[in-house]
């Protein structure tokens, strides 16, 4: 069949030639820039919420990398799911692919902070991190307080998201300062099993 | 009645199926699937029979957080299948009109048919997809989670194979 | 909507090819457990090939980006089991998922029987949830593909995948043509 082998060769020709076709995820090499990182801040494009990382993690967005800064005896202790474990000195012989969305945490969120500043000077512009780190998690995510004064469904939508991650929300009457967190870039994520 | 067309080239037609997968990836960020939308109609069913139970499960409750599970992509999907089977098989002659033409299978073939279905059920919800989604879609993107899961299906497969040789003369 | 309408379109592109293919045929289907006839092999095996190396080729030249694909998630031992399952059941009906629309589509009923057998199955693992999660959820990898696996490139790995699957394509071809 001539059709059938002209396939198979060419198919045997794409797959042997891929070794050599480079790598995509390049990491350039740039100075600060520190105008775009000054920006980034006052923006606030800087960070997310834990609560919005949260539903990133459970939406499984694509490309989402969930780094932890930590020591690893402190990650072993206990971690946000589905996070990796770069300590600090090691991030900035990491290789990030243009595209992935890096999240970074730590303890309270000072070293993320600074990781955050050392990625954007290796040209990591895709990397946000969590102000308040796995402190935030906790209380934001896993034991979060269902203010009194939102609507049932948003009540409900949070208690879901920490119930999904195996905590549970505190009922209370305090008004909590932030809901929703930031709006979701990207596509518009399917619930899929496959 | 249309005379049967024969099936087209495998190879061939393999590459085009490869090529919408490719489609799909671009178009959408993911992979085909199959088991996802029996998972979201059979979700929607369980919580319009008995709500409480559906909710206390968090299998049924990940295909209901995203809207209706009847209209999940999945689900428009599948149709999508059925549609484009149903036209293909119509053009080429080769609707095989059960009740029509009288070929009915057998009461044992079809009871197999459900068993068969069933356990393909419990099969693809514990591995979170099939041979569409899982195998087919994660297998092109080098998931270690897909080879497993065909490595098993066809060990599997081939063993019990004999021992049902009967089903298949 | 849009979403909806690509998820219609490519369904209906999806079905076509499987029929096309005929595999909405269950001895044909079930024939591959019997080496008798290779149909799911080359398909499936042609369809990997060519979307792994459009993903690759295509990330290369700057058309899409495979680090924003969505890879499904390994969890060793529930895909384990549930591939040993799944296996037995596809013998046993000659269909999987997708084929038993193909099925039911080109008027053939066993195609509806294996439909209501998918249902019952994912039911039953739906309400019996609360006892098996433990090990649903157990031995979790994230998106683990065979390149971070093994530490290899991603362009290494694909030859590899593609030598294999080429060879196999091969030695089935060579099988066919000695009948």
């Amino acid at each position: 069949m001539r059709l059938v082998r002209g396939l198979g060769i060419g198919a045997l020709a794409l797959g042997l030639v891929a070794p050599f076709a480079g790598s995509p995820s390049r990491t350039q090499q740039r100075g600060l820039d520190l105008d775009s990182i000054a920006r980034a801040i006052d923006e606030g494009s800087d960070h997310v919420s834990a609560r919005q990382l949260a539903k990133w993690i459970r939406d499984r967005r694509p490309g989402l990398r969930v780094i932890d800064v930590r020591s690893p005896s402190e990650f072993h202790d206990d971690a946000i799911p589905t996070a990796e474990n770069v300590p600090i000195d090691q991030l900035a012989k990491s290789r990030f692919a243009p595209d992935q969305t890096i999240v970074l945490y730590s303890q309270e969120g000072a070293h993320a902070g600074q990781a955050w500043v050392m990625l954007r000077s290796l040209g990591v512009t895709q990397a946000v991190f969590v102000p308040g780190g796995l402190a935030d998690w906790r209380e934001e995510v896993l034991s979060p307080l269902l203010p009194a004064n939102a609507s049932p469904m948003e009540r409900a939508r949070i208690a879901e998201l920490s119930h999904y991650f195996g905590g549970s929300p505190r009922i209370g009457g305090e008004q909590e300062g932030e809901v929703a967190g930031a709006a979701q870039t990207g596509q518009r994520s399917r619930r899929r099993g496959c | 009645m249309r005379p049967p067309r024969p099936y087209a080239e495998s190879h061939a037609t393999g590459v085009c199926l490869g090529l919408v997968l490719l489609a799909c990836f671009a178009l959408t960020g993911q992979g085909l699937g199959a088991s996802g939308a029996f998972a979201s109609v059979a979700s929607g069913v369980a919580v319009a029979v008995s709500p409480e139970t559906a909710v206390h499960s968090a299998y049924f409750r990940s295909y209901l957080q995203d809207g209706s599970p009847w209209t999940a992509w999945l689900v428009v999907e599948i149709i999508g299948v059925l549609v484009g089977a149903a036209a293909s098989a119509a053009l080429a002659g080769r609707t095989r009109l059960t009740f029509v033409r009288a070929v009915r299978p057998s009461g044992g073939r079809l009871f197999t048919g459900v068993a068969g279905g069933m356990l393909m059920g419990v099969g693809a919800a514990l591995a979170r997809g099939c041979t569409s989604g899982l195998a087919l879609s994660g297998g092109a993107l080098l998931s270690v989670g897909a080879w497993i899961f065909m490595a098993a299906l066809f060990l599997a497969g081939f063993l019990a194979a004999p021992l049902v040789r009967r089903l298949w003369p | 909507m849009n979403d909806l309408l690509i998820a219609g379109g490519i369904g209906v592109a999806f079905g076509w090819a499987l029929e096309c293919a005929g595999l909405g045929d269950p001895p044909k289907l079930a024939g591959q457990f019997y080496l008798r006839d290779f149909t799911v092999l080359k398909v499936m095996l042609s369809a990997m090939i060519t979307a792994m190396l459009g993903v690759f080729w295509g990330g290369r030249l700057g058309m899409l980006d495979p680090g924003a694909l969505y890879v499904p998630e390994t969890y060793l031992l529930p895909q384990l089991v549930g591939g040993l399952v799944f296996g037995l059941g596809f013998v046993l009906s000659g269909l999987c998922p997708g084929t038993s629309c193909v099925a039911l589509a080109s008027g053939r009923i066993e195609g509806a029987a294996t439909m209501l057998g998918l249902f019952a199955g994912v039911l039953l693992v739906g309400f019996a949830f609360p006892a098996i999660e433990p090990f649903y959820r157990s031995t979790p990898h994230g998106p683990l593909t065979l390149q971070r696996l093994t530490g290899l490139p991603y362009g290494v790995a694909v030859a590899l995948v593609t030598m294999v699957a080429v060879s196999m394509l091969a030695w089935i071809a060579k099988r066919e043509a000695a009948r």
